[in-house]
């Protein structure tokens, strides 16, 4: 910085970067020397007498006619506040461009919208199978009180339950070990700490076992046929309806559509 | 010229309740640098379009609301419209030929700022600052010429602070580059301007 002040070095550095980096408004004091030179060769020294009466002559004309005490307009007004105001044209894209991103936005979450619905529709089809067991369970004890205990088939609560399950298993019956609120609350909702590893096996055993969660993965397989078939908009929706149907049926439905599709594709 | 605008600001407050004086001591602060910019724009009519411009400014004096770097502004703008009507009228082209700016474009190797501005006669100054892209010529006249800072020029151009930073940056270098060019162009045979160009030698 200060070596490339100095007055010698300036032009041959110009020169020898010429695509260099921009000067910012408070790096052009290094050129505040060459700024007041172009300066006092541009300004004029004096003043031209003659026309500095005119002026003043057509001052007086229009402070006596009574121009002094007139309207100021948007244009006149030059106080500090107001000089950041920006010119209409460019207020105009200012604003038609928090249009367009306010409408890509808006946009967006329309898009997003259906498709977390769809998912939650899958997931919510998914979990009364995956919870349902489990309901008559947790209706005495609550495996989360202080989380949501108006909804008991909330993902959260079995999600909170099979963690506690697991950091149970991991550290091998040794409960202290466990922190120390989550696992007062595996022992209320197993109602004593002797049932925790009884209640825990019948926690995780049917997520993963044969029984409705099983179907639920049917079901899925129902709705990966109408992926399959997005391209066709009639058979697509027969998909659907195979996805809605819970049974893997229902799934086989959805993979005859998709049959059906690819026939009508061809045509 | 920065310096004077408390000055400025206190004479046309004065003058805005009537009095000439006042306004004559504002015209003398504010006239030379107008009048640069004029001459960059449009040459030789600068004297004209600024009286003009003046005629116009004693008229709306009462409108203006601000302090001295906002008379600048203010003043500033209104001599801009005045130079654009009159090259509207007679269709002045403010640039210069593609040839001469290709001269003017090399670089002087051997020649330093100080160098080529001592030997720089007004008019050849504004022959460099009228051959720039005039959004850069007008960016470096009312930065450097009339005293402008980066928002004020903005709103006299109309443009974006950003985009007339960028163009005075660039307006000044080109200026700089070209000044290292006309300095050892001009080395032997102008210098001290056209006066000496008969008696040289």
């Amino acid at each position: 910085m200060g070596e490339r002040h100095s007055g010698d070095g300036l032009p041959g550095r110009r020169h020898a970067h010429p695509g260099g980096v921009l000067e910012g408004p408070e790096d052009a004091d290094g050129d505040a020397g060459f700024e007041a030179a172009v300066a006092a060769v541009l300004r004029p020294g004096g003043v031209d007498r003659t026309a500095e009466e005119r002026a003043v002559a057509a001052f007086r004309a229009a402070r006596d006619s009574g121009a002094l005490r007139t309207r100021t307009r948007r244009r006149d007004d030059w106080r500090p506040g107001r000089r950041a105001a920006l010119p209409p044209r460019i207020t105009l894209s200012v604003v038609l461009a928090s249009l367009t991103l306010g409408g890509v936005a808006f946009a967006a979450v329309g898009s997003d919208g259906p498709q977390k619905h769809a998912d939650g529709g899958e997931r919510r089809a998914a979990r009364p199978a995956v919870s349902a067991p489990r309901q008559p369970d947790t209706e005495s004890a609550p495996t989360t009180p202080g989380a949501r205990p108006s909804r008991p088939g909330h993902p959260a609560t079995a999600r909170d339950t099979l963690a506690h399950c697991r950091a149970y298993e991991r550290v091998g019956g040794r409960g202290t070990a466990l922190d120390a609120t989550a696992w007062q609350r595996l022992v209320t909702a197993a109602g004593g700490e002797d049932e925790v590893a009884a209640y825990c096996a019948a926690r995780t055993t049917p997520t993963h076992g044969p029984g409705t969660g099983s179907t639920g993965g049917e079901g899925k397989t129902g709705e990966s046929g109408n992926n399959g078939n997005s391209g066709n908009s009639n058979t697509g929706n027969a998909g659907s309806t195979g996805n809605a149907g819970n049974t893997g049926e229902a799934g086989k439905a959805g993979g005859s559509g998709r049959a059906g599709g690819g026939a009508a594709g061809k045509k | 010229m920065r310096a004077r605008d408390g000055e400025l600001g206190a004479a046309v407050a004065r003058a805005q309740d009537g009095d000439e004086t006042a306004f004559a001591v504002a015209y003398r602060i504010v006239q030379p640098g107008l009048l640069g910019y004029l001459r960059g724009l449009v040459g030789e009519e600068a004297e004209d379009v600024a009286a003009d411009a003046w005629l116009e400014i004693a008229r709306d004096l009462g409108r203006f609301r601000g302090d001295g770097a906002g008379f600048r502004g203010w003043t500033a703008t209104i001599a801009r419209h005045r130079a654009l009507d009159l090259l509207r009228r007679q269709r002045i082209r403010p640039r210069s030929t593609t040839l001469e700016q290709d001269v003017l474009d090399l670089p002087g190797p051997h020649s330093t700022h100080e160098q080529a501005l001592e030997s720089l006669s007004t008019e050849r100054a504004l022959e460099l600052v009228r051959a720039l892209p005039r959004d850069q010529a007008e960016a470096v006249l009312l930065r450097v010429v009339v005293g402008l800072d980066g928002p004020a020029v903005a709103r006299v151009l109309g443009k974006r602070p950003g985009a007339v930073r960028t163009a005075a940056y660039r307006g000044l270098k080109r200026l700089a580059r070209q000044l290292g060019a006309a300095g050892t162009a001009d080395a032997g045979v102008t210098d001290d301007g056209p006066r000496t160009l008969g008696e040289s030698e």
